[in-house]
């Protein structure tokens, strides 16, 4: 990924406050994506993340903060500044697609080309080129009315990169269509993103197309950022209980730390009385007494002494055909552990849960 | 700023006149109601509260109006209610076609129902009193002047309106929540008493309350059926004190701003009944519940159910054709005589050719100027974040809590006492039209307005359209069947309007609906009831447009 430093960020957001009423949605939001980046807004219905897509895109006002757009200042609380949406040149795909049932597939992929007074010729090969991309170039005389939700998709993404804006906001884009299809577009989009370089915020209530599509994730919740990483950083050190358990499947592991262990990790002793050892924190002052352990990290059978190794019963197991998901009883209560469904074990028998310290992140 | 100059003024600009059409003319009334000095001068010379105090006087007519509505209201919601249940919860055949019969009470409006009904069961000489004496009774079946007899012509015409209301809201039920309740056992009965009554109540009990403020300001059914009896209701009265001589224009104003007080009352609980009563079950998603079973049942339902269409509709239109078409006013059974001279009077007689042409003048006028500024308003108000919307929401609707009469009585004395010579003329008219369905045609863009997604707005103006642009590409398109359907209410309304014209017609600006009470007072009733036809035809030709055009553009846009 170009990181370039002296690469100007395409869009910056400081302090960023959306009221409603007395109501705060988005409360003092950071961040500055770079150029050709896709960054994911992540969080539950609610904490703020669409508001703060539709802040950027000028659909909102915005109570205070700043928000510049390829180094231009489009909202400004302080100097009161307000550009509004349509002379900010951003491009944007709505979560319903708004597709205008009254104009023809074309008319639609040109709109925002014959908003920008550009020559019929033009026009034309642009959006042929565009349709192509997405390929519905067989439906460009459709009415729009008549097409099936993919389509539309297919039709709204045309749509916002038509122009060429070199800035793309996606709010929940694929959430109306079906799980396969999702999971089809989801690789389109992110190949159209690369291919076009095209700098984008896209926002996601699903935390597993936020960590397959991103450059970087942001984790919302209650309108503020709970998080910023790479997907990596998000699924393997979570900064706060809550991104732990939004983002992935993990087990909270209450206890506290008892001192120091072998090889540079921490002792931890855990409610029940497990003795674990895990790793030490980034930051020296957390205090936890907490430790956050995916699923998908405990393995069953032999320990290498590097591990941690503890003794369970499976207590239940549920087949979810790309994995099994079994609750064990341990000595600090019930692990969800998921394995490949290559490993089947039986109800009631006994496991060797083994897992590396450095999987234990401590919150 | 951050909102876009031109939407700003142009709000300030609808704001400003719409708040003077409809708050200056009751500013007037209320100035009026206060005159207790010489009712003809202007401003008052002495203040009092003396008109109000007559009220006291007046009790007889408030007891009346009361008595008409009550007994017209739960007529109108039985009838209502029991349609709105065969039509949308029993498998009657040509359910479809009925509901859109449905509406053509509602386009024959009271004034042609009276004078049918008048036709109808007037005291020896109605044709099914004359049949009833037929049969060797020495009485009559009914005397439609009477009461009784304006409450049945009112019932007949709000029934559709109460049907629409109550249907909507068994519509909107989810057929889910029933099944749920047989399927954890209950009985059809106990689903019934338990589920489906206590969740459409609300929706009649707000069509109970809307169908009483209608009738508390209706006029028409009973001038025509009230006055040869001398029964007056507070809308008569009004009408009557004007027209005495020295009109009493006080009286007048505290009479109808009392009825606005009371029309405001019952608005205002029928929109809180609305608000906190009904439950979630609508969601504006419309649910086709499914049809009840009824078996053999079906046939006296269906019988039902044609028999309010024959009785508002066919029965008073056929009346009306036979006596348009008879040389004398008394149609007696066995002695009819046929002519066509009623028409060709109705076209030619020197002020009536004219009403039809300033009707329709005034009809296409009002609705083209009207529905680009409600349209415009309707935007503002449902999707604009502007601080003045509320405000401009309240004024819009403001005329749903007047009777046109008092309305019309308002705008009289406004325009009589403002240099702008408009008394007299069509433009009066029109300004009048426009004020009084201000709240219909809004209510009926804001439907279409909200039914259009925001997103498909913001779109256009991310992809870098302004707000004119936007408006011009997207909104309008996408509005416009809706508009169109506003424009022919908007037609039909005007062109049938009685209530605010009748103080508002001058010599030179006659206009059909007082045309046909005039005939009606000095001439003939074989003439009104050409009159009448006419202009149900009229009326009826614009609805099959209407549904034609709503058809076709459905069609292409689906």
């Amino acid at each position: 990924m170009n990181r370039d430093p002296n690469n100007a960020p395409r869009i910056e957001v400081r302090d960023l406050v959306v009221k409603y009423g007395d109501a705060t949605a988005v409360d003092g939001v950071e961040f500055a994506i770079a150029p050709g980046e896709l960054v994911t807004l992540l969080g539950p219905s609610g904490c703020g993340k669409t508001t703060t897509l539709r802040a950027i895109a000028g659909l909102e006002t915005p109570s205070g903060g700043t928000i510049r757009l390829n180094s231009q200042t489009v909202y400004s609380g302080p100097e009161r500044k307000n550009i509004p949406a349509e002379k900010r040149g951003v491009s944007m795909v709505f979560q319903s697609y708004a597709i205008w049932p009254h104009m023809t597939v074309f008319e639609n992929v040109a709109y925002g080309l014959n908003v920008r007074k550009m020559p019929k010729a033009e026009v034309a090969s642009n959006v042929a080129r565009v349709l192509d991309m997405v390929q519905m170039q067989a439906y460009a005389d459709r009415p729009s009315s008549k097409l099936s939700g993919g389509q539309q998709q297919r039709v709204a993404v045309a749509r916002a990169i038509a122009f060429s804006p070199n800035v793309v906001l996606f709010d929940e884009p694929l959430s109306n269509l079906d799980a396969k299809l999702r999971a089809e577009m989801r690789v389109e989009l992110r190949e159209l993103q690369r291919r076009l370089d095209i700098t984008s915020l896209y926002v996601t209530h699903d935390q597993e197309e936020a960590l397959a599509i991103s450059d970087r994730v942001i984790v919302m919740n209650g309108g503020k950022i709970e998080q910023i990483g790479s997907p990596e950083d998000i699924y393997d050190r979570p900064a706060s209980h809550f991104v732990a358990d939004f983002v992935g499947s993990a087990n909270m592991i209450p206890g506290k730390v008892t001192g120091e262990g072998p090889n540079g990790t921490l002792a931890f002793e855990t409610q029940g009385g497990a003795q674990l050892r895990i790793a030490r924190p980034a930051d020296a002052r957390v205090q936890g007494t907490v430790i956050a352990l995916r699923s998908a990290y405990i393995h069953f059978g032999q320990t290498s002494g590097a591990q941690n190794g503890v003794a369970g019963t499976i207590h239940r197991r549920m087949f979810h055909g790309d994995f099994i998901q079994y609750v064990v009883d341990w000595p600090a209560g019930q692990l969800i552990v998921r394995r490949p469904p290559t490993e089947l074990f039986d109800e009631g028998s006994t496991v060797m849960l083994s897992f590396d310290p450095t999987h234990c992140v401590l919150l | 700023m951050r909102i876009p100059g031109v939407q700003t003024w142009i709000m300030m600009l609808l704001l400003l006149v719409c708040g003077a059409l409809v708050l200056y003319p009751l500013a007037f009334l209320i100035v009026e109601s206060v005159n207790v000095g010489d009712p003809q001068i202007f401003p008052p010379e002495e203040y009092g509260l003396g008109n109000y105090a007559n009220l006291y006087e007046d009790s007889r007519v408030i007891t009346n109006t009361l008595l008409v509505a009550c007994i017209s209201t739960v007529f109108a919601v039985i009838f209502g209610f029991i349609q709105a249940w065969i039509l949308t919860r029993t498998a009657i055949p040509g359910r479809e076609r009925l509901e859109r019969l449905m509406e053509l009470p509602y386009y024959m409006t009271p004034l042609i129902g009276a004078l049918a009904w008048g036709v109808l069961l007037g005291p020896k000489t109605g044709l099914l009193n004359q049949l009833w004496r037929a049969t060797g009774i020495d009485s009559d079946a009914f005397n439609i002047y009477t009461p009784w007899g304006i409450a049945w012509v009112m019932a007949l015409f709000e029934g559709t309106v109460a049907f629409v209301m109550i249907s909507a809201s068994m519509k909107s039920m989810d057929p889910s929540l029933e099944e749920s309740s047989r399927v954890l056992g209950a009985s059809k009965l106990r689903t019934m008493l338990k589920i489906t009554i206590p969740l459409v109540t609300p929706g009649i009990l707000s069509a109970t309350i809307f169908v009483f403020a209608e009738m508390l300001g209706s006029f028409a059914a009973a001038f025509v059926l009230g006055i040869p009896g001398r029964f007056y209701v507070v809308t008569t009265s009004i009408w009557q004190a004007t027209l005495s001589y020295p009109p009493d224009y006080g009286r007048a104003a505290a009479l109808g701003l009392s009825l606005f007080g009371a029309m405001v009352l019952t608005l205002g609980a029928a929109r809180l009944i609305m608000r906190h009563g009904t439950y979630t079950t609508i969601t504006g998603k419309a649910f086709r519940p499914r049809p009840m079973d009824i078996g053999a049942m079906k046939y006296p339902l269906m019988a039902l159910a044609w028999g309010y269409i024959f009785v508002a509709v066919v029965l008073p239109l056929a009346a009306l054709t036979l006596t348009s078409f008879q040389q004398f006013a008394t149609v007696i059974i066995p002695q009819m005589k046929f002519t066509l001279a009623n028409y060709e009077t109705a076209v030619q007689m020197g002020s009536l050719g004219p009403a039809f042409i300033n009707s329709m003048t005034l009809g296409i006028s009002v609705a083209t100027i009207g529905v680009p500024i409600i349209g415009i308003m309707a935007w503002i108000i449902y999707r604009s974040t502007m601080p003045g919307r509320i405000v401009m929401e309240y004024v819009a609707m403001v005329p749903a809590a007047v009777p046109r009469l008092v309305f019309g009585l308002g705008l009289l004395w406004a325009w009589i006492n403002i240099p702008i010579p408009l008394y007299g003329t069509l433009w009066l008219l029109g300004i009048a039209y426009f004020t009084v369905f201000l709240p219909l045609g809004l209510r009926t863009i804001a439907g279409v307005v909200l039914q259009v997604d925001k997103s498909l707005e913001e779109c256009a103006r991310v992809c870098g359209a302004s707000w004119t642009h936007q408006m011009r590409t997207v909104t309008l398109p996408l509005l416009r069947p809706g508009l169109i359907a506003a424009w022919l209410l908007l037609f039909i309304a005007s062109v049938r309007e009685l209530g605010a014209s009748v103080f508002l017609m001058g010599p030179h600006s006659k206009v059909i609906g007082p045309s046909i009470v005039n005939s009606w007072l000095t001439a003939s009733s074989e003439l009104s009831a050409a009159m009448a036809l006419i202009q149900t035809v009229l009326v009826f030709i614009a609805v099959a447009i209407m549904f034609r055009v709503a058809r076709r553009i459905g069609g292409a846009t689906e």
